[in-house]
């Protein structure tokens, strides 16, 4: 299938007063069309940012991108105009955020916000007729449309009785409903990409397993392709095909999902899955990582891991561990697997 | 059996204002009737999801809440209606863990002030006693002396967590409410932590009620789980056999919907529809309208009460009926 996405060698820094944050250090991650990624890591690691820079999210400045290109169905998006990106996102990039609270506006109904949200994708980044535009026919029955595509999407989204409860304001939906109006209006342009951002760290884990189900069931039934990005390695396994684990601004082990909690190689994956709490775990058996994820400011040289690392070398001090193929699609960023070393 | 916390038919309700004058015009059951007893030096875990009560019931156990029913009992001693100045000496009994480590923290204040305000509060230590003893218990927790003037902003979430954990030590208390202490933290950070408490329950003997979400956290850590739904038990056993034969629909669903981090693994996943609501009619199990098994015409009128199925495993629901009473002969 063909590439949708290239991130090659992003670097991306922000400006503060204490010192340039090296939030992003060469980062490089592919997804081809119908793939479900899974981006992990711990917070500050930098897999919000790295999905933020494909809509160009990211508050420039402070931020700044230092070297790196983002390719997109093959168009060079850190080159485009801002009005060209506005269209971009339009038709191109979905995305739903970790707090379905406050990505909602309180004085509005869902009705009022999808249909802005299906027309401002259908003007692909022109101007939306607005309501006060509303007694033109044309207007009127474009309007109309939007109304109907929303409830449309509401269906497809798992709400019940759509229809009448587009009508609500967003307080009259519980947070798993909530979620389930965000995705709807994530999908109102037909993205090619949906990135999804921490989608169920804020719900219960009942709530979670429905909102997963749901995107699993959007893939097999839209073809969707989806980043999800997520801190919760036990949601990784359940939802995606392809696994990237992100440490301290870089990709430090790239695999399919069942060799990566197979077959584990960067000491740093190792590491987090030995953390989670599983089942056969008992009192006292649980590893946690000694130390803390480094100041980016004054990141360590070499690998980021190092001060971590119980393998530690020479080498890991000195250089950055370029990824290296070590199974089937399964690339490590260590020196460990380097034949030279 | 020797129990610390015994807490008996606890209820906690909070008034539903409305109304042109806006007088009271219900009660919002947050813990309706709740009963368990936690043994000296074991670990009880309160399970549920969002609004199941599970952190009322933990601040009705300190009395930061007072109770709108029934009793507490601790160490053999009523604590329900304790005035004021026996509830300081209380404090020093019970502690509590927090689960926003920074919120619980004070700004202004330096890791040795905020360690050493109760030691000066219960034992009024002070000065170079006060301070060897903060040193201390920063050693105990695994903070290093040269954190001492530090302010809270200066260290990460998982120190930030160690520094509640040394407060909370501070008195030397024997039970330690711990309200998702966890939840805010990364994994790997999370691990240390949940190692840390471990050790501290060993090496002084603590017992711990543990309030969480995270059943895989939970599984790890606590002897005994009890688990909510709507402010009532739905079940509650020993670890091992609330994870190997769950009894419950509702326990079912929310083992089976564990985000294990094993691609392999094959269960069935039961998924329940909607979500926790409040709504629920007042009569029959609360549980019923999500329920995904078998539904009896009872559901729907008569509230399950929690009986046991087996010794020391209690279930509320009508599918189970209760272990037959064994007539003294």
């Amino acid at each position: 299938m063909s590439e949708l996405l290239n991130i090659d060698d992003l670097h991306l820094e922000f400006h503060t007063y204490d010192g340039v944050v090296k939030v992003l250090a060469g980062v490089n991650l592919q997804m081809r069309r119908g793939d479900v990624l899974g981006l992990v890591g711990e917070t500050g690691c930098g897999k919000s940012m790295t999905a933020l820079s494909v809509p160009r999210l990211i508050p420039m400045p402070p931020g700044r991108i230092t070297a790196g290109r983002v390719t997109f169905n093959g168009e060079d998006i850190l080159s485009k105009r801002e009005s060209e990106m506005e269209a971009f996102r339009a038709r191109h990039v979905g995305m739903i955020f970790q707090d379905p609270v406050t990505n909602l506006n309180p004085l509005f109904t869902i009705r009022e916000q999808l249909v802005d949200a299906v027309l401002y994708q259908q003007a692909q980044g022109k101007r939306v007729p607005g309501r006060w535009r509303g007694f033109t026919p044309s207007v009127r029955q474009l309007r109309k449309e939007a109304h109907e595509r929303a409830v449309e999407l509401m269906r497809l989204t798992g709400i019940p009785d759509g229809d009448k409860r587009i009508y609500d304001y967003p307080h009259q939906f519980s947070g798993g409903m909530r979620q389930r109006v965000l995705i709807a209006m994530a999908l109102a342009g037909d993205p090619d990409l949906l990135i999804a951002d921490e989608p169920t760290t804020a719900l219960d884990v009942t709530i979670q397993a429905q909102i997963l189900r749901l995107i699993r069931s959007l893939v097999a039934q839209l073809g969707l392709t989806v980043l999800l990005i997520t801190h919760n390695l036990g949601v990784v396994a359940r939802s995606c095909e392809r696994v990237a684990v992100m440490y301290a601004g870089r990709v430090v082990e790239e695999s399919p999902v069942r060799e990566l909690f197979r077959n584990p190689k960067h000491p740093y994956t190792r590491g987090l899955i030995a953390a989670v709490p599983q089942k056969d775990v008992h009192r006292g058996g649980l590893e946690g990582i000694p130390g803390i994820i480094p100041n980016l400011i004054n990141p360590p040289a070499g690998c980021r891991f190092n001060p971590r690392c119980e393998h530690v070398m020479g080498i890991c001090r000195e250089s950055v561990p370029p990824a290296i193929e070590v199974g089937a699609g399964h690339h490590a960023a260590c020196f460990l697997y380097a034949e030279d070393a | 059996m020797n129990h610390l916390l015994d807490v008996r038919d606890l209820a906690k309700y909070f008034p539903v204002r409305g109304g042109l004058l806006n007088r009271k015009t219900a009660d919002f059951r947050a813990v309706d009737g709740v009963s368990f007893a936690l043994q000296e030096g074991k670990t009880l875990g309160l399970v549920g999801e969002s609004g199941s009560g599970k952190t009322t019931i933990g601040k009705c156990v300190l009395r930061l809440m007072e109770p709108s029913a029934g009793q507490i009992l601790y160490d053999g001693g009523d604590i329900t209606h304790l005035k004021q100045r026996d509830l300081r000496r209380l404090r020093s009994e019970i502690q509590m863990i927090y689960q926003a480590p920074a919120a619980s923290l004070n700004g202004r204040m330096t890791v040795g002030q905020i360690i050493g305000e109760p030691l000066w509060i219960h034992e009024s230590l002070k000065g170079d006693a006060a301070r060897a003893r903060v040193l201390e218990l920063m050693n105990v927790v695994g903070l290093k002396d040269e954190h001492y003037y530090r302010y809270p902003h200066e260290f990460s979430g998982g120190q930030q967590q160690r520094i509640g954990i040394a407060r909370a030590l501070a008195v030397q208390p024997r039970l330690i409410v711990l309200d998702e202490p966890t939840s805010a933290l990364d994994v790997s950070v999370q691990a240390q932590i949940l190692n840390l408490l471990q050790d501290l329950q060993d090496q002084f003997d603590l017992t711990y009620l543990f309030i969480s979400h995270d059943l895989g956290v939970v599984r790890y850590m606590c002897d005994e789980v009890a688990l909510l739904y709507l402010g009532k038990i739905v079940e509650v056993a020993a670890t091992e056999v609330i994870f190997e034969s769950p009894k419950h629909p509702y326990t079912q669903a929310l083992i089976s919907a564990i985000p294990e981090p094993d691609p392999d693994l094959q269960r069935e996943e039961i998924i329940i529809r909607g979500d926790l609501s409040h709504s629920f009619p007042q009569r029959g199990c609360p549980f019923a309208p999500r329920c995904h098994a078998e539904k009896l015409a009872t559901c729907e009128t008569v509230p399950p009460p929690l009986l046991e199925v087996k010794s020391a495993h209690q279930v509320a629901c009508h599918l189970h009926p209760p272990m037959p009473r064994l007539e003294p002969a």
